[in-house]
Order: C-alpha cells, then structure tokens, then sequence
C-alpha cells in the first residue's frame, strides 16, 4: 500500500520535474525584476545601516521612553532610528540604541543634553563610522561575496568534473542568495556588516546539501534514480531543518541581547528556507534532466 | 557490549582534553583566589616594591582578599587618608609594604575563570581606526606612526593598549589601536591630537615638544608639577590653574637666551613699583596643533639668559570644583604627553572608533551560552524524532559540544581574541557540523555496502562541503580592514577540526553502536 503510494509520486515527479522548473525560473525572474526595480530607487541592492553608509550608533543602558527621544531628537540629528532592547524573561527595557548618521561628537552633546547626564564607558557604548571607511568596507565585503562564489565555484567543478551538476551547484546557491535578498529588502531590513557575512555563511549550508544532493545521484549506481533522490532528500531534509530550528531558536534569544547576531539569524533562517525549495526542486530538476538526457 | 576505542576516537579525547587544559589551565583558575593586578602605573610606589600587571592578590593587612568586592571595601575604607597609613599588600609570591595618603596605583579584576580571551565587543573597551589625513601611508610609514603613538599611550599612562598595522583589500593602510577595559574620557584626542607642540616668542620658535628640545618633563611629582588653585570663575564654573617644570636641551635653552636679549622690558606701573613683577615686552606662546593654548609672561630676570628649566602653566574648567581639578589634570597630563613625544608625522582621521561597555559584557556572554544550549537542545530533539535513538542523539549533542570545546581551546592557546564574529564563527561551525554528522548518522544506515565504504562515502561528501566552505572564508581574512576576520579564523578552526577529528571519531562511534 505504502509502496503503491511512493511508486504514484515518483511517476509523477517524473512527469513534472521539468515543468516544477518553471516554480524557480519564476521566481529567479521575479527576484531579479524586483531587485532591478529596487535598484532603481536606492541606487543600490540593498537597505544599508549605518556601519556600512557611516555614522554614529550609541546604546545606553537605561530605561528612556523612546517615543519622546524620537521627537526630540528628531531635528537635530540626521536620520534617527531608535530601537530598545528587552529582557527576554520580564520583557523590561534592558536598553536603547540610537542609531544616527550624525557624527560622534554631535549625537554625544545633542544626548547629553537631552539625558542631562554625561555618557561614559559604563553607561554607554558607542560606535562610530566615517562614511568613507563604511564605503570601502561594503564595496570589499561585495568583492569577498563574489570571490568566495567564485572559488566555492572551482572547488564544485573540480568535486564534480562535469558541467551541468556543477552549474546546477552554484544556480541553487545564487538562487538561495538572490530571493533571501529580495525577501530581505522587501521587509525593509537595514543590513549591517554582519548581515553581508550571513549571506556568506548561507552560501555554505546552501552547498552542502547541493553536494550530498549530486554525490548521491551521480556517483551512486544503488537503487534507481528516484530512490537516491528520494534518500538523499531525506538526509538533506533532515539537514537543513534541523539547522532551521537550531537557528530559530537563536534568534529569540538573540533577538534580546544582539542586533548583529539577530540579522545573522534572520538571514540564515530565510535562507535555508528557499534552500529547501532550490535543492529538492531547482537542483534535483536540473541533475535529473542531465541524467535521464545522458542515459537516452 | 564491548566499546571498541578506535584510534579516531582517542585523537578525539586527547583533543578534548588538551583544549580543557588550554582552556582552564593547571591548576584549574576557577579555583584561585584573590584579585588580578591588570595595570600598575609605572611611576608608582606600587611598582618600585615590585608590583606588577599579572600578580595575583590574596591579603591585604592580614585580611583574606577572596573577591573584588573584599579588596575594595578594604582600600575604600583606608583611602584617601590625611596622612601616610601603612598597608600590607600579599601577593602570591611576595609581600610588600606600602606608606601613603593615597590608594595604591594599581587596577585590579577578577581572576579570570579561564584563558578565553574576549574581543572587545564582548569584553569592552575601545577601538579606533586611522588613517592619515589626505596622504596614503605606506608600510614603513605607518609603522613610524605607530612607534610614535604606542610611545604616547606608554608616557600617558595607559598600559592595556595594543597598536598594529592593518591594511585591507584595496591595498589600504591603517592604524588600529585597541584599549581593553575602562575606555579614558578623552581617547579621541589622544588619538587623532597630532600634539604638534610649539613655544613661541612672536614669530620666532624657542622649542617645540619631542626629545630634540625637551631634556625631561616634570611629571607625578609634587615638588615641580601641582594645580595650584581651583576658584569660582564668577558665571557658575570653577576653574583651576596648573604649573609644571619642563627642562630643555642646550640648544634650546641657547635659543631662549638668543631671543628675549632682544626684548624691551615692559615697563608698567607694577613694575616700576616693583622690580620682581616687571616682564618682557612679548609673552611666551604655547600652541597645540597652531591653536593658542596659553600666553606666558616672561620676568625680566630672564632676558638673554640660557636657562634650561622653564614653567609652563595652564589651566583647565568645570561645572563643579571636582569637575574643574579633574579636567585641569587633565590638560596637564595631556600637556606633558605630547611635550615629552613629540609631534605626530601626520595629521589623522578616525575612520572608526567604537567604545563598548564592559558591563553588559557578562550579560552577553550569558545570554549567547543560551542561545547555543537552546538551539543545540532543537536540534537533539529533531534528531531523535527523526532517528527515534537516543544514543546517537545524544552522541551527535555531545560531538557538537566537543567541537565547541576544542575551538575555544584552540582559541585560548593561540591567545585568539574571540569577539561577536568570532562568536558567529562558532555557529556556523556547529551548524555545518550537525550538517555534516547528520550526513554520517544517515550514511551508515544504508544497507547496501559494507560499513566501511558507507563511511568513506559520507566523507567524500563532507570533504567537499569543507573545501567550499574553507575558499569561500579566505576572501573575508582581508576585507574590511581584517574587522570580520575573527569569523572567518574560528570557521576555519572550526570546520577544520570538524573535518579532521570530531566527526570522524563520530563515525567510529555510530559504528560501534551499528555492530550491536
């Protein structure tokens, strides 16, 4: 009974695999429209916090009422965004973090004098970035982000020596990044530069689980095509999942103590999530295409 | 049921033990008591008796000193005093005796409970970025301007400063200071004050800071360096006055004389009443970075004389008279510093600068150990509903925490700072280490070969996962002027030995386990 059901979906995937393509290309095209379209308008392809445009970032441990901050800071600091930070068991304001494109010196003497006490290195701390440093670090950070694609690059050929399963490797990790870039952008989420080395770390869960996908379906000769597929998708499920979780479950701590680390959660949770759908669709359709065409 | 110790499974142990070493030490030094001396001011009493920046308190007068908090009720109680008291001071290894009005001049903390070194974010303290102004330095010379400076922070008394070169991808060079602990109030000036020091007489220089002209400074002692008087300053402020001695080299002294024999005595109704009070016609200027810091008037017993002792004095202001002497000593100190060091090559920009609190450091540390056991706790329960095993379960959840042992002891040995990236570092770890335990657990549940090819297999996968993760992390060891390379260095500490030991000796252990 069991096996009648199994043997009923994999006659059907093996109908449509070429046409579950069509989800990815999709979206692929869909992703890249939009990122066009964003590009457009912030002359960049992504939202970017203040440590990668420049400025000045201060958290004060104490219990301030942010609402009358904003107002009062509004106009005379240059783009405020003032967030706080909670205890994760009380839910009392632990924090508050100010975040400005003002310089150092201005923010400390405009929040002094609102606070009407002195910031020093226990009550406060602070961050501050010159905007021409910020440029640089984002501009080598882009340039790490395409080299490290690059050299994931070789090593999958050299893994594999064979172009379309390497190619398909590196479509499903540009796809990972791409539409976790979009959803990124879409909610509005200012990067920092730990967002930009998440997008690194993804690049690697993404190949992992491209490479146990390909070994299984290339170098295996046990079993049918569909069986190695469907056992490597039940270890690469089981993977990403299981790192899905661990990595939800980080970020609602984190979400308490570090915006850093939140971002980098975020980040990672987003995108294993699209790595489900583009190694068990966009990559298994591609390797099985290349396979079924070498066979005939 | 017979537990074969493979040979992957003893590298794994003897990993895991030397990292708890490295990571502890011998003894443990969560057992120590007593407080840690992390700075002794080098013209202090405390360090001619021989006190130094690493010796371990454990009395003072006779009395047990267990934690900071004992050793500060002690010494908060005695100082300040009226006059000398005498203080018995027990370290490990010595005892020394002291006789003052004043605290001992020394900065103590905890002890440690282990040799993880924190990055500044964690820990707190300060961190500056810069670069020269308009001008890209080369290697020889930043290295110039790092002598320089490093020199500056010794002279002012900060001891916890490291100075390094840095550059970054695009062929930039900085310098990066770092300070741990207590950040001092005015670092940026300290840093980027290019301290360009110039005593002038009109338009003529008589000298300027740095060791060419200036012999000694007077520094911390009373007899030659004081604040002389704090008052109110009539609109609601205080300010207060200071003097010290600075002694000049012969050529300046000849350069004093050379100029004031060619002034005119000014000759005002004071001194014409009294010879002592009569001045020179021009004052001697002072000027930091070309701003007029403070005019001195010259006594006409002076003139053309090639003295090398001269007195400098200033003055510093302040909300309240504590506040006034503070800033006043301040000024002076400042004033010493860059008399003594002279003038930086350059103009400097900070590019970044990033003081954290040491106090929410704890919290952090706290609240990340349980991010990592809430999200390793995840992570066992999927695996057992997915393998419904509890011992591979908990063997894949004590792997993953060896990993975490073994990169925090490789850390420790190699004195690695570990700060948030690093942190980040060591979940990436953990995560593909799940991934790649994960791949083995399933690998060897395979029927088809016999179980040593199963495991091969497994690795030929795992090692192709680590050779992309290892080349996409190069890129990051230089972008951004080596900021992030904390994350990749403990990525790659910790793949690597994920790779070489952990998961291996994982897989001998599944296979003991599959053998039952």
């Amino acid at each position: 009974m069991e096996d009648q059901e199994q043997q009923n979906k994999r006659n059907w995937h093996d109908r449509n695999y070429k046409k579950l393509l069509l989800i990815p290309l999709i979206l692929i095209i869909f992703s890249l429209v939009y990122l066009g379209y964003f590009y457009h308008n912030n002359q960049d392809i992504i939202y970017k916090d203040i440590s990668l445009t420049g400025g000045t970032s201060i958290t004060i441990y104490d219990q301030i009422n942010i609402l009358e901050l904003e107002q009062n800071l509004q106009d005379k600091l240059d783009e405020i965004n003032i967030r706080e930070i909670k205890d994760l068991t009380t839910n009392e304001q632990k924090a508050v973090i100010i975040e400005t494109k003002s310089n150092m010196t201005t923010t400390k003497n405009v929040l002094e004098e609102y606070l009407d006490y002195e910031l020093n290195g226990e009550n406060s701390s602070f961050e501050f970035t010159g905007s021409s440093l910020s440029e640089s670090f984002y501009k080598q950070l882009l340039i790490a982000i395409l080299f490290a694609f690059l050299f994931m690059g070789i090593v999958v050929f050299i893994l594999f020596k064979s172009f379309i399963p390497s190619l398909a490797v590196i479509i499903s990790a540009f796809a990972d990044i791409l539409m976790t870039l979009v959803v990124v952008d879409f909610f509005g989420i200012k990067l920092s530069t730990a967002g930009i080395v998440a997008f690194l770390m993804l690049m690697g869960y993404s190949v992992d689980t491209d490479i146990l996908l390909t070994n299984r379906m290339l170098k295996r000769r046990e079993g049918n095509l569909n069986h190695r597929i469907f056992g490597a998708m039940k270890t690469g499920m089981t993977m990403t999942l299981t790192s899905l979780f661990a990595f939800l479950a980080a970020l609602i701590v984190a979400q308490s103590f570090s915006n850093s680390l939140t971002q980098i959660f975020t980040i990672l949770s987003i995108g294993l999530g699209f790595d489900l759908l583009n190694t068990w669709i966009t990559n298994v359709s591609i390797l099985k295409w290349h396979v079924k065409t070498k066979n005939e | 049921m017979s537990k074969k110790l493979t040979f992957k499974i003893w590298v794994l142990i003897i990993f895991l033990l030397f990292s708890l070493i490295s990571i502890f030490g011998i003894p443990p030094s969560f057992l120590q008591k007593g407080v840690l001396i992390t700075s002794v001011d080098h013209n202090s009493t405390a360090f001619e008796l021989g006190l130094r920046k690493g010796n371990i308190i454990i009395g003072i007068d006779e009395k047990k000193i267990n934690s900071l908090e004992d050793f500060l009720e002690i010494i908060n109680s005695k100082y300040p005093s009226d006059k000398d008291i005498k203080t018995i001071i027990q370290t490990k290894n010595s005892e020394i005796i002291l006789y003052s009005k004043e605290a001992p001049e020394i900065i103590v903390s905890k002890i440690p409970k282990t040799n993880i070194k924190l990055g500044l974010d964690l820990a707190g303290g300060a961190r500056a970025l810069v670069k020269a102004q308009n001008k890209s330095l080369d290697s020889k010379e930043i290295n110039t301007l790092i002598d320089i400076t490093s020199n500056r922070f010794n002279v002012y008394g900060l001891s916890d400063v490291k100075v390094s070169p840095v550059s970054d991808l695009s062929g930039e060079h900085f310098m990066l200071i770092e300070i741990a602990g207590a950040t001092p109030t005015d670092l940026k000036k300290l840093i980027s004050e290019q301290g360009k020091f110039e005593a002038k007489i009109g338009n003529e220089t008589v000298f300027i800071g740095g060791d060419r002209d200036v012999a000694s400074v007077c520094r911390n002692d009373a007899t030659c360096a004081v604040i002389t008087a704090c008052n109110p300053d009539g609109a609601g402020s205080f300010y207060c006055k200071f003097r010290f001695s600075v002694y000049l080299s012969e050529a300046a002294a000849k350069r004093h004389a050379n100029i004031t024999s060619e002034l005119e005595v000014n000759e005002t109704s004071e001194c014409l009443s009294n010879k002592e009070s009569c001045s020179l016609e021009k004052p001697l200027d002072l000027y930091v970075d070309d701003k007029l810091v403070s005019s001195l008037l010259i006594n006409e017993g002076l003139k053309g004389s090639d003295t090398t002792q001269i007195s400098i004095s200033g003055s510093g202001k302040g909300e309240t008279e504590q506040d006034a002497y503070t800033n006043t000593q301040q000024e002076m100190h400042n004033l010493q510093t860059i008399l003594i060091t002279g003038s930086l090559p350059y103009k400097l920009n900070i590019e970044k600068l990033d003081t954290i609190s040491p106090t929410l450091g704890k919290e952090f540390i706290h609240s990340i150990f349980l991010a990592v056991i809430i999200a390793l706790i995840a992570v066992t329960i999927i695996i057992f509903i997915r393998y419904k095993n509890f011992k591979s379960s908990v063997t894949l959840l004590v792997i993953s925490i060896s990993e975490i042992i073994i990169i925090l002891g490789i850390a420790s040995l190699i004195k690695w700072n570990l700060d948030l990236p690093s942190i980040a570092g060591i979940l990436a770890t953990i995560g593909t280490g799940l991934d790649d335990l994960i791949i083995i657990l399933d690998e060897t549940t395979q029927k088809f070969l016999s179980l040593k090819q199963r495991l091969k297999r497994a690795f030929v996968i795992i090692l192709g996962a680590y050779f992309t993760s290892f080349v996409s992390l190069l890129p990051l060891m230089w972008a951004g002027a080596g900021l992030l390379k904390g994350f990749a260095v403990t990525t790659i500490i910790g793949i690597t030995v994920g790779v070489f030991i952990t998961r291996p000796a994982f897989g001998d252990i599944i296979k003991n386990f599959i053998k039952e």
